[in-house]
């Protein structure tokens, strides 16, 4: 074993003995949220303030000839109006590849796209100075469709053409696969451009301190990140930016990507001190905010007489807009999971990354995945249907288990609970009990379905990023312990779980502690808040640097009484005795003590997280070391009327390892199902000929309480041997199996399959007319 | 600029300002209330509900001019940290808030509706109720369940049932 794999594997860490860890905890943030006492970034007021604001394109696609701002600018109570020729340093952001212009220059590729930014005394001054802003374009072909995108025909958007990446993964060999099997299903599915539709919209703000420091407060997935792409466009040492970029009112990728933070630095350079203000209404959210990758996904899958999938051939092609963002790590990660947790022997699989000018895509929970489990989990039903096999047999046959080779190839050493979610599954009350439910409609026009399935989400970045984790923990003057991490809170709870295992490893109440998040001056760089890794990072990293505040506590009160420093513990904010547990110290006499003797109360550590050793050449990035799994069993109704569907009953049946904070998973499980109601049923921002046909909250339809149904978790836990707890993590993975196994619960209860989500009562309804529902083609 | 005086969280208050200004934009810019959030701004999603009256109304699209002598209750006048309402402890205690947006105007939604009602309110009501309130973190489930939860404890605390 090498020391990296040493370092990778932690001796089973026992939750029952924990005060803490793996209890049903509520949230530390819960008091100042349901007073409305938090104030978000976009809640800040500061006196003398301004507002900021951004002309965005008029076209989707388009030449600039040329920019006219001096009405703008001469217009009273404006303070400035910036365009690409304010831009002290680089001119483009982005996260893979800098695509996208801060401010544009001689051509807009999409409606998202800044053309010019004000700031003024007023929020209504700002918008007239926008106004007034005179932009001439030459109109240019606009290129809607990633498939038409690729062909020689259509125009370049960027330089190297239209295809921003190819990426691949072959094992074995599909075409004799293929040719030897007992029954091929071929199918396209299409899906829609989900919105994030935060509650918080993109906002904040940007203001030059007196010792010049530049802060940034904007709501965000990674504050040093966000830092690096500032100091990018502004030419300046990312050591003079001040990044905070929690707590968010939501995220769920959305943040992940630079929203307004580079347009605040830029105004902030020019108002003199005064803190300047963006923040978007939902229609600029809409239209300017990132969103899901709509996909043509072709899948073909082959399977014996037995159940055994043999072969799974796969063709994705992602539209992520005008620019690249996260697209070429989501169309990576889409090829990675696109067979399933399964291990099937013979595989042909690639995605395109391809602009056109429809908006952006980006970072979304799920990234990728939602997209392409649609087809292996259909066929598997299909073929689970044509061999009379059960749909959860057929699964328990094809998964890997722990040490068996994953159908990309790579032997899984970390923990895999999916046989077990199956299991789970298999006997639930809702699967066991589906005839009596299915016979028993509302309606007698209605009719109900039951459908399982399964899949599976990486934890933690792919081979070619790399992926720190860091804590640290400081002594406070009052005998608290605050302890830091990078992961923004976004929602998940991640924060409430840092002060779990902090009070956990230093024996303390959880009031005891405080926690800070994303903050460059506060915080260790510690990676994102995306990947589900923020439970696994933040955990391990908390545990690696809580032995040293141990150290540095124990040391301390040794050299004060003069007693051996193994025979102190720490407890409740006190060094004791370790024999008969007397009090020898309060933690603030320590502090005061060190901090006479001028010695640092804080300590920190680091951790890399472990990885596989051998990629999988041209996949960008796969295979990962960890994955999240998760099952789902769903209950359907579908009114044969009109189409229209109501989920009932969900049961999420997680494996996100050790559970640290079961409340916490509910919510993620709870939280993840009904987004996974709306992607399936409801949600789709229309874009045609470049233009948002969506506009607001009333014409993007999210699932309301009234289409909650009742959801039930059944957690499985397949301690994760890397990590000093067991976890995993789960963030993702909760929105997924249940978007085909709702389709598949649609076709359990009428017979119609539909290929193109969301499933809306028109195509539902048209499914259940059409005749032309798949059916098996003979392979010879 | 017009004069306009209002109750708010019980107590008398004045403000100068354009008429036109929305009752949202007045409590976060001018009274310093930002427990009530902006999300659409066109009355699609309930983050910005106040009480007027006993009624959850979008103070999105109220115009400060139309409250002229109401008596308005934002979140913060239902309870803060040190004397929270019976809602607000089950929102906590059942993990009902997440990224906390929302919650604000849920927790007018929900006091508005348990203000009415004499039982312990069922799913179906609750979903009635709420019906108007996005929140696109929790799922829900926990709020029906909170709300429930907040309704016995009233009840509990009261002795009505
Ligand atoms: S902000 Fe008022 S209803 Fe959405
Ligand atoms: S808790 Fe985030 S939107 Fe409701």
């Amino acid at each position: 074993m090498s020391i990296g794999e040493k370092a990778n594997t932690h001796k089973e860490y026992s939750n029952e003995r924990n005060q803490w860890i793996g209890k049903r905890i509520a949230r530390i943030d819960g008091p100042e949220k349901v007073t409305g006492e938090l104030k978000y970034m976009t809640d800040e007021n500061y006196s003398n303030m301004v507002w900021g604001k951004v002309l965005r394109a008029e076209y989707p696609h388009a030449k600039i000839k040329n920019i006219e701002t001096e009405k703008a600018e001469s217009l009273p109570g404006v303070i400035c109006v910036l365009t690409y020729k304010d831009i002290p340093g680089f001119n483009g952001f982005g996260i893979v590849t800098p695509d996208q212009p801060v401010l544009c220059e001689d051509v807009v590729r999409c409606t998202a796209d800044a053309v010019a930014l004000v700031a003024a005394e007023t929020s209504e001054i700002a918008d007239e100075a926008i106004n007034l802003i005179h932009v001439d374009y030459e109109p240019l072909k606009v290129v809607t469709d990633a498939e038409y995108a690729m062909t020689g025909e259509a125009p370049y958007l960027h330089p190297d053409g239209n295809i921003h990446s190819h990426v691949k993964i072959n094992n074995g060999d599909v075409d004799q696969a293929f040719k030897h099997a007992d029954y091929i299903f071929e199918n396209t599915y299409y899906s829609p451009r989900q919105m994030h539709a935060f509650i918080e919209t993109e906002g904040g703000w940007g203001l030059v301190e007196e010792d010049g420091t530049l802060k940034i407060q904007c709501p965000g997935q990674y504050a040093y990140r966000d830092r690096l792409q500032i100091s990018r466009t502004l030419g300046i040492n990312p050591e003079r930016i001040h990044v905070i970029s929690s707590p968010n009112g939501g995220g769920f990728g959305g943040k992940d990507e630079i929203t307004v933070q580079i347009y605040l630095a830029l105004l902030a350079l020019h108002t003199e001190g005064r803190p300047v203000k963006i923040h978007l209404t939902r229609e600029e959210s809409v239209q300017a905010g990132m969103k899901r990758h709509p996909f043509k996904v072709q899948v073909k899958t082959a399977a014996n007489k037995d159940g055994v999938i043999t072969a799974n051939q796969v063709r994705a092609v992602a539209d992520t807009g005008a620019f690249a963002s996260l697209g070429p790590a989501v169309i990576s990660l889409a090829v990675e999971h696109a067979c399933g947790p399964y291990k099937i022997p013979n595989v042909d699989i690639e995605g395109f990354c391809v602009y056109t000018n429809n908006g952006i895509a980006g970072a979304f929970r799920g990234f990728g995945v939602n997209q392409v489990c649609v087809g292996i989990e259909t066929h598997i039903d299909m073929i689970a249907e044509q061999i009379n096999m059960d749909p959860i047999e057929i699964r328990k046959k094809n998964v890997y288990h722990q040490g068996e080779k994953s159908s990309v190839g790579h032997i899984v050493k970390s923990s895999v609970g999916t046989h077990e979610t199956l299991e789970k599954a298999q006997n639930c009350e809702l699967w066991t009990n589906q005839n009596i439910y299915k016979s028993q409609p509302s309606e007698p026009w209605k009719k109900r379905g039951v459908a399982v399935s399964t899949s599976f989400h990486a934890v933690g970045m792919g081979l070619d990023k790399p992926d720190y984790g860091a804590a640290s923990i400081e002594l406070l003057h009052d005998g608290r312990l605050k302890v830091a991490v990078g992961p923004e809170e976004i929602g998940t709870g991640n924060g409430t779980v840092y002060a779990q295992v902090c009070a956990e490893l230093l024996h303390c109440d959880m009031a005891d502690i405080s926690v800070v998040q994303g903050d460059t001056s506060e915080t260790l760089d510690s990676g994102t808040i995306s990947a589900s890794r923020s439970t696994y990072t933040g955990s391990r990293a908390i545990a690696t640097t809580a032995p040293l505040m141990i150290e540095l506590l124990t040391g301390t009160a040794s050299e004060m009484l003069n007693i051996p420093a193994k025979d102190i513990d720490v407890e409740d904010c006190n060094v004791i005795h370790k024999k008969d547990h007397s009090i020898l110290l309060s933690f603030t006499e320590l502090y005061d003590y060190l901090s006479i003797n001028k010695t640092s109360t804080k300590v920190n550590s680091q951790f890399y997280l472990p990885k596989e050793k051998e990629a999988i050449k041209g996949s960008g990035g796969a295979p990962h070391h960890i994955y999240g799994y998760q099952t789902n069993v769903v209950m359907v109704e579908v009114d044969t009327l009109t189409g229209e569907t109501d989920v009932l009953r969900v049961v999420s049946i997680p494996d996100c390892g050790r559970v640290m904070n079961l409340q916490g998973l509910e919510g993620q499980t709870e939280g993840g199902a009904i987004m996974g109601i709306g992607y399936t049923l409801y949600e789709d921002v229309i874009i045609e000929e470049g233009y948002h046909k969506t506009s607001n909250l009333g014409d993007y339809i999210i699932p309301t309480i009234r289409e909650t149904p009742e959801i039930e978790t059944i957690p499985v836990e397949a301690p994760e041997p890397s990590n000093p707890f067991g976890a995993k993590g789960i963030g993702e993975v909760v929105m997924i199996p249940i978007i085909p196994a709702i389709m598949s619960a649609i076709y359990d209860a009428t017979g119609a399959r539909v290929k193109h989500l969301p499933a809306t009562p028109e195509r539902i309804f048209n499914a259940m007319k059409s005749t032309t529902s798949s059916v098996p083609m003979s392979s010879r | 600029m017009k004069k306009i005086q209002f109750h708010l969280n019980g107590k008398k208050e004045t403000v100068h300002c354009p008429p036109a200004k929305t009752l949202l934009e007045v409590l976060r810019e001018d009274m310093g209330l930002t427990g009530s959030k902006e999300c659409c701004g066109k009355g699609e999603c309930g983050s910005c509900s106040v009480l007027i009256g006993d009624e959850a109304i979008c103070s999105c699209l109220i115009l400060v001019g139309q409250v002229e002598n109401e008596s308005i209750v934002t979140v913060e006048g239902i309870g803060l940290q040190d004397n929270m309402d019976v809602v607000q402890e089950a929102f906590i205690k059942e993990g009902a808030t997440q990224c906390g947006y929302c919650t604000p105007g849920i927790i007018v939604a929900a006091k508005s509706f348990l203000k009415d009602i004499e039982h312990v309110p069922t799913v179906e009501e609750i979903k009635t109720a709420l019906g108007g309130n996005l929140c696109r973190c929790t799922g829900y489930q926990k709020i029906i369940t909170a709300i429930q939860s907040a309704a016995r404890n009233k009840f509990a605390l009261s002795g009505e049932a």
